[in-house]
């Protein structure tokens, strides 16, 4: 074997391993015992359950051989025993390049499922930076890490291109707000905030650019935006090549250092966060002398410092959120996103599995550059869309621009009635302005409307009056609850305890609306849903599912009738209760969905 | 890669749709991409856009800002997209026969 010819190409990849294996890659080679916990947890193994080759540990083991072979001892005494093996073609080299670029997205979920602590994602990205330190990498990559390292973003935006694009979105401001002293600053120096995009947001859709200028305006943020190195963006991360990694990180804290700006902080982007804040100081071999940030974090400190104050009903539609992989199973932010997403919105529905267990939007890992292996992309979606179809939700919220492009892909794919947005759209939709009182803002607050001198008198004014609703929960607790919050709204509210009497009870009264549990003893909700909407004389009255096991709901929404009106987990507010429910009496139920 | 048949030729695109040669691109092609890009009848703005895309691309190699598009059609942001509900990036440009955008999208 050892008098094989190695080709130029495969003896530098093998030169370069022995100097990229750390610590934790040297464990991720060692650990691994093969048994078979990743297999499930990756989206390309669920959607092509025949083929081995997606299984994170035959992955794995397609690089893992050449450290067995070339730096483990074991791999020269016992060979045959622990599988080591080497490469020597180029064609070999290419082959290795379809599985670590076009098999895995990198989006670590495997390694949160392995017992042994093996983190194939860091594996996976070492190797693809092998095979880029020779050439060897899909076009898209490369063309996106040439413009990296030569113009200094990842679109090839030139600085008068981009310039103009915030002078633009400053003119569109002034004109949205009335008000001509609205600013986009660049390059003002000792501000708090210096902040940083994706080109992505210049080149083609700026209108994350004035809707986060406009929630700086509003919070009265002394902010501005930089000439240079304001790609926060990284493609570092996914082509594996750490010195470029390192070179575009240090050109975004060049810029916050330069302008002396107290924190930078990142705009809506999963991979831009995680290399910009969590990797890059260890790429460019730097220590951050300021604050670094996610946006989401500002806007959320906006809200609970009463900078800015924003309306829920102003995105009076349901959402669901999609985690991103850099953000939530990589860096920690899960919690945050959800905190924000519920004072910017009224219906928000949890998805599952969620928070670090999310699955991928598929199109991780830059895998949206690489168009040759978008097909398999788009089979291996299905899990995706499974899972956003089951939240029933009108919108998918993510905090990543890769994730927006991703779940766009496909939704029109698999043709869900679905649409993406951004917490920066969503918060910037639902701010209350203040200096332009005279407009909208006083007709919506309920509790300026009974502004009259007695209190006594409230029951005319109360929101459920009139209405009739049946409420079917098998824990009395919850009954007495959901009745209580019901009728104290003016509701009159009838009660089973299961769902034959719910039945019943629904024909003989006709609510307006029933509130129906899915964990029941007997004839679970499911089952109720389906009876109900197979009813001729019921199936218009509007339900909502109120459940304490929402990965239930395929239950509801893999079923072929029209779906519930509303959906809400246990445990549930007495506010979202009153507004959902509220909202599908008022709104009507077509609406909805 | 794959052909497909646009506007009554066979044309290859790329997996994502996109034409790869934009010398096969005609006006009978462009409809067709539409229909792919959820735009059920071209009109005339929407004309106007796509030959100012593909005009830009045989100049300068690469897909305009999306300033220098509205700039110089006059159309606003949130015109472009009524027009193509999936972007300029993925939508507009895929119809006027660019290659897709590189990066993020």
């Amino acid at each position: 074997m050892s008098t094989q010819v190695r080709s130029y190409k495969a003896n530098k990849v093998l030169e370069r391993l022995t100097k990229k294996v750390n610590r934790q890659i040297a464990g991720t080679m060692l650990a691994c015992v093969h048994c078979g916990q990743c297999t499930d947890s990756c989206h390309y193994v669920q959607t092509n359950p025949g083929d081995h080759t997606f299984v994170p540990a035959w992955k794995a083991d397609r690089v893992r051989k050449l450290f067995k072979r070339h730096m483990d001892w074991t791999g020269r005494v016992i060979p045959w025993w622990v599988k080591a093996g080497s490469v020597y073609t180029d064609e070999e080299l290419e082959e290795l390049k379809d599985i670590v670029f076009g098999k895995c997205t990198n989006c670590r979920r495997c390694t949160l499922n392995c017992p042994m602590g093996v983190d194939f994602a860091t594996m996976n990205r070492m190797a693809r930076g092998l095979l880029v330190s020779v050439g060897i990498m899909p076009e898209g990559v490369a063309v996106v890490s040439k413009d990296q390292w030569e113009i200094g973003n990842q679109m090839g935006v030139l600085k008068e291109d981009y310039l103009d694009t915030l002078e633009w979105m400053e003119e569109e401001l002034r004109s949205d707000l009335d008000d001509p002293t609205v600013e986009i600053p660049v390059d003002k120096e000792d501000c708090e905030v210096v902040y940083t995009i994706n080109p992505r947001e210049a080149k083609y859709d700026p209108r994350t650019i004035s809707d986060a200028a406009k929630i700086f305006h509003v919070a009265g943020e002394n902010w501005t935006m930089p000439s240079e190195g304001w790609d926060m963006t990284n493609f570092g991360l996914f082509s594996g090549d750490d010195d470029l990694g390192g070179a575009v990180a240090r050109r975004v804290y060049e810029a916050v250092v330069r302008l002396r700006g107290k924190k930078l902080v990142i705009s809506e982007c999963g991979h831009g966060y995680r290399s910009t804040r969590c990797e890059g100081p260890n790429w460019g071999g730097v220590d951050l002398p300021f604050e670094a940030e996610s946006s989401v974090l500002t806007m959320l400190r906006y809200i609970k410092e009463g900078r800015i104050k924003v309306d829920p009903s102003k995105n009076d539609f349901s959402v669901t959120f999609h985690d991103s992989c850099n953000n939530a199973r990589s860096c920690g932010l899960f919690e945050e996103p959800r905190e924000l997403l519920n004072l910017v919105t009224s219906d928000f529905r949890e998805m599952y599995p969620n928070r670090a267990e999310n699955y991928c939007c598929t199109g991780g890992g830059g895998a949206m550059s690489m168009s040759e292996y978008a097909p398999m992309r788009l089979k291996s979606a299905k899990v995706k869309a499974d899972q956003l179809a089951a939240t029933g939700a009108e919108y998918v919220v993510t905090s990543c621009h890769n994730c927006v492009d991703g779940l766009n892909d496909l939704i029109k794919h698999y043709k869900l009635p679905m649409k993406v947005t951004q917490l920066v759209n969503l918060v910037a939709d639902a701010l209350v302005i203040e200096p332009a009182k005279a407009s909208v803002v006083v007709e919506k607050k309920p509790e300026a409307a009974p502004a009259v001198d007695e209190t006594p008198t409230v029951a005319a004014a109360l929101p459920l009056e009139g209405r009739k609703i049946l409420v079917i929960d098998d824990e009395p607790d919850i009954r007495t609850f959901l009745s209580t919050v019901l009728e104290d709204n003016g509701a009159s509210v009838l009660t089973a305890g299961n769902g034959d009497e719910g039945m019943e009870k629904a024909r003989a009264e006709r609510p307006d609306l029933i509130t129906l549990d899915l964990n029941m003893p007997g004839r679970d909700g499911g089952q109720i849903y389906s009876a109900i909407r197979a009813d001729e004389d019921l199936k218009d009255i509007p339900v909502v599912i109120i459940t304490g096991k929402p990965e239930l709901r395929k239950l509801i929404y893999d079923k072929d009738v029209r779906r519930p009106e509303g959906y809400l987990d246990k445990p549930v507010k007495e506010d979202t209760l009153l507004t959902n429910v509220r909202k599908v009496l008022e709104v009507g139920a077509d609406d909805v969905n | 890669m794959a052909t497909v048949t646009l506007g009554g030729k066979d044309v290859e695109i790329d997996e994502d749709g996109f034409i790869q040669d934009p010398n096969e691109w005609n006006e009978d092609v462009a409809l067709d991409l539409a229909k792919t890009e959820g735009v059920e009848e071209m009109g005339e703005d929407h004309w106007k856009l796509v030959h100012y895309l593909r005009d830009y691309y045989l100049k300068f190699g690469i897909a305009p800002m999306i300033r220098k598009l509205c700039k110089e059609n006059g159309f606003s942001l949130k015109y472009v997209y009524e027009m193509f509900p999936s972007g300029p990036a993925k939508g507009a440009c895929k119809v006027a026969g660019l290659p897709k955008p590189t990066g993020c999208v």
